[in-house]
């Protein structure tokens, strides 16, 4: 048995996000590693929070439940915040810098944490966050939808998944519909680059691979 | 044709639990296939639709649960292998025709899908509908994994045809919506033979006599079911010990993760009751035998625990049964963390740490909320604006069950009332006999379903009442599926299309009037005008779904709205129509182009807005 991994990811009905998370369970399943993913989107379609899960390890239930994720994939920036109460301590938080302002913000009723109270709200029970502006670098790949494979790429750099990101490349090719494959790719190349680069600029190495 | 879930025996394929029970009815060659959509088991149907090319079977998308479980159930009694799928509170539109065929038997099988909703993701009640496996006698399955899933789907199905009684597989949320790999047996060459229909009204006619002996059938038949419960696989018993676990549905993946977290099962005995109805009584009363205390683990009602207690009395068992105990009750979703707890509670240890369900942050203070809203260009929100502006609070609302239920937010606030499926004609009918006046909502889809009795009530006992038919042509809440007044062209050859309006006229109804959803004028025009009139009046509100004009009907809008002039107007649409595409920050306000669908409701509604075609605002 893998070493146990729970992973939850957040997001903004519309972005993709479930599409990211089969993708990711299948890669898990791809390298013979016991796998199961849960998805929770009952009004979802209308713009409303999505959440779901990737287990890795002998897990049954695809449930995660508050204190136990160890690592939060956020596909926007607020919900990453909202996920807070999830995470176990020391978790690995990486998430979206970027914005999907909820109506009351969009109407100025609201008012949305900025980006620094976010990674000072998450910083203080993680071991570890990234930022990464996933849909500027989306649409630097080529198709912003591709944003999501930015944050699987960044994921994979990170080297707490116990595969390299060659493995998602084959699942993007093996997955995807041909004419978004080459976005996807590089957008996980993307990903990837932007961890490698926080972590020299950090002086820091990316923890080891399981 | 190239699908993953018609792949050859052998393969191993990550599936949604829902798709894997597709899979599983393919490997015991079900023939027919009926259903009506509803999360979470809307995408059993899904698949059925998108593999109905493949030819194993046929398929078709009911007007509502009551049709569905009737079709289904005369093309079983017809000697088809057959399948039925709803979600829990469908299946209590079906129940009328489910409390009789368990009567008659049905010789050429049927199995029932219906999916849960414990904590109420996406439903208006958590019913547990394993009462249904007790109340109406059927066999009942609940898996806990995507390969049981397919397992358990498979094995209902060829027991509904060997037994001649149909058969429960009961999901849940979790398990309808989660992904695990599921190894494939073998698809059969062809569909299952059907089972020649052999005339006999004695048994298939419950005239009061038949009935009576019937149900004496039935309860032998139950009894002989209940020693396949006995042998069945998908009940097990593990483990040596003075203290035991008896776990069901979900709650079995819950245990095995408490029991991961906490270093093994030594010390336990366990029972894992996939197959749950009729209970094997006889492999529960020696699993309790030399028990001191048992935990049952189910979600929902303690039928379980009862059953067990009485079991455990009648054979004067002393053991100390424990179910509904903090954090475990009635309410919602059972988790891993509360299960934890109560393992912890049995084995009589203090919890180590603080509680397992606490976070190890507090959720972030006032965080803005993100909740569910009716899409940019959606036309219900034009027409509940202009219902608004016409009625105001001087009527109370009749919702109904779909997309248009979040009128309920502010500002539209056009929902006041709501039971289920239909409700909003015939208990806005009732209400208008003491409430005052009433305006009700239902959309194309949900009228089909049920809304047409209603109406044809409203016109029989000469109610009065205001109907507002929100046709979107899909069945938009559930994922787009079909319904009987999609355009010709979208249904193509397999089905009929039904015309609302003719419907409508057909119950009686002389006061009928057509406008486009996004015609501002003609939709206060016509409120106005219906204000001051009296009996039943239907307005018929047509304008497609924006996501379903997109995706599937490749339409799109090349223009795009703007705030023109930043004054007093614009800030009042802006507050009133609210459309999530509108945005103001201090400086201004404005239109987000990416969200705006070009519906150009509020060029309508405000002169301060005005239209633009690509390049700059």
């Amino acid at each position: 048995m893998s070493a146990a991994l729970r992973i939850f990811l957040t997001g903004v009905g519309g972005q993709g996000s479930l599409t990211a998370t089969a993708l990711l369970a299948r890669t898990v399943m791809d390298q013979g590693l016991e796998v199961v993913s849960g998805e929770i989107h009952g009004m979802a379609q209308r713009g409303g929070v999505v959440e779901s899960t990737v287990l890795l390890g002998g897990f049954r239930s695809p449930a995660i439940g508050r204190g136990e994720a160890d690592v939060l994939l956020g596909f926007e920036a607020l919900e990453s915040l909202r996920a807070l109460p999830y995470l176990a301590p020391g978790a690995f938080v990486l998430s979206s810098s970027e914005f999907i302002p909820p109506p009351g913000v969009s109407m100025g009723r609201d008012k949305a944490p900025e980006l620094e109270d976010i990674k000072k709200g998450l910083g203080a029970v993680a071991a570890k966050v990234w930022f990464l502006p996933i849909n500027a670098l989306g649409r630097k790949a080529g198709a912003v939808q591709s944003a999501n494979s930015v944050l699987l790429g960044a994921l994979c750099a990170t080297g707490v998944l116990p595969f390299g990101p060659e493995a998602l490349r084959a699942s993007v090719k093996k997955y995807l519909p041909a004419k978004s494959v080459e976005a996807n790719l590089r957008a996980l190349e993307l990903g990837e680059e932007a961890i490698r680069a926080a972590a020299e600029k950090s002086a820091e190495r990316p923890p080891k691979t399981h | 044709m190239n699908n993953p879930l018609l792949d050859p025996d052998g393969a191993r394929r990550l599936l949604l639990g829902n798709e894997a029970v597709v899979r599983g009815a393919l490997e015991a060659g079900v023939n027919f296939v009926s259903c009506y959509p509803g999360t979470p088991s809307s995408e059993i149907p899904d698949n059925f639709r998108m593999l109905a090319p493949s030819l194993r079977y046929v398929f078709e998308y009911s007007a509502n649960e009551k049709v569905a479980m009737e079709c289904a159930a005369g093309a079983a009694l017809s000697g088809a292998l057959s399948l039925v799928i709803m979600k829990h509170v469908g299946l209590n539109v079906a129940a009328d025709p489910l409390l009789t065929m368990t009567y008659t038997g049905l010789p050429g099988g049927l199995l029932i899908v219906s999916a849960d909703d414990p904590g109420c993701h996406s439903s208006q009640n958590e019913q547990d509908n394993r009462n249904y496996a007790r109340f109406a006698g059927l066999p009942c399955f609940e898996p806990a994994s995507a390969q049981e899933c397919k397992d358990m789907g498979k094995a209902a199905l060829l027991l509904a045809r060997e037994s001649q009684q149909p058969t429960l597989l009961r999901t849940t949320t979790r398990i309808a919506h989660l992904r695990g790999p599921v190894l494939f047996g073998p698809l059969p060459e062809t569909p299952a033979p059907i089972v020649p229909f052999a005339r006999n009204p004695g048994r298939f006619v419950p005239v009061p006599a038949v009935a009576r002996a019937r149900h004496r059938a039935l309860a032998a038949n139950l009894e002989s079911l209940r020693a396949t419960a006995e042998t069945s696989p998908f009940n097990r018993a593990r483990g040596a010990g003075e203290k035991g676990v008896i776990a069901s549905g979900v709650s079995r993946a819950y245990l095995h993760d408490a029991l991961m977290s906490l270093g093994g099962e030594d010390g336990l005995r366990i029972f894992e009751l996939g197959m749950s109805w009729p209970l094997p009584e006889k492999s529960l009363a020696d699993f309790m035998r030399g028990l001191k205390i048992l935990l049952v683990l189910e979600e929902g009602e303690p039928l379980l625990e009862q059953a067990l207690n009485a079991l455990a009395h009648k054979l004067s068992l002393p053991v100390e049964i424990r179910g509904k105990v903090p954090p475990l009750e009635i309410f919602g979703e059972y988790s891993t963390g509360a299960v934890r707890q109560a393992l912890l509670d049995l084995r009589g240890e203090k919890t180590q740490t603080a509680s397992p369900l606490a976070a190890s942050a507090p959720a972030h203070p006032a965080l803005p909320g993100r909740p569910p809203n009716l899409c940019a260009g959606c036309a219900h929100r034009s027409a509940f604006y202009a219902a608004r502006e016409i009625f105001g609070d001087g009527v109370c609302y009749a919702s109904d069950i779909g997309c248009y239920t979040l009128g309920l937010l502010p500002p539209l606030k056009t929902a006041d009332f709501l039971f289920c499926m239909g409700s909003s004609i015939s208990a806005g009918s009732g209400f208008a006999r003491f409430g005052g006046p009433v305006v009700a909502f239902i959309g194309d889809s949900t009228f089909f379903h049920s809304g047409m009795t209603g109406l044809a009530n409203a016109i029989f006992n000469r109610h009065n009442i205001l109907i507002v038919i929100l046709d979107n042509g899909t069945t938009a809440m559930t994922g787009h599926q079909p319904n009987p007044g999609m355009d010709q062209e979208t249904l193509g050859g397999g089905c009929t299309r039904l015309d609302i309006e003719s419907v409508v006229k057909g119950c009686g109804v002389k006061r009928v009037a057509r406008v486009r959803g996004y015609n501002q004028k003609a939709l206060l025009e016509r409120f106005s005008e219906m204000k001051e009139e009296s009996g039943v009046r239907v307005l018929i509100v047509e304008e497609p779904c924006v996501l379903y004009a997109r995706r599937f009907l490749k339409k799109s809008r090349d223009s795009r709205a703007r705030v023109a002039r930043q004054d007093a107007s614009a800030a009042a649409c802006l507050e009133t129509l609210a459309c999530p595409a509108f945005f103001r920050n201090e400086d201004e306000m404005g239109v987000n182009p990416d969200l705006c669908t070009g519906c150009m409701v509020c060029l309508q509604v405000s002169p301060s807005f005005a239209a633009w075609k690509g390049g700059a605002i």
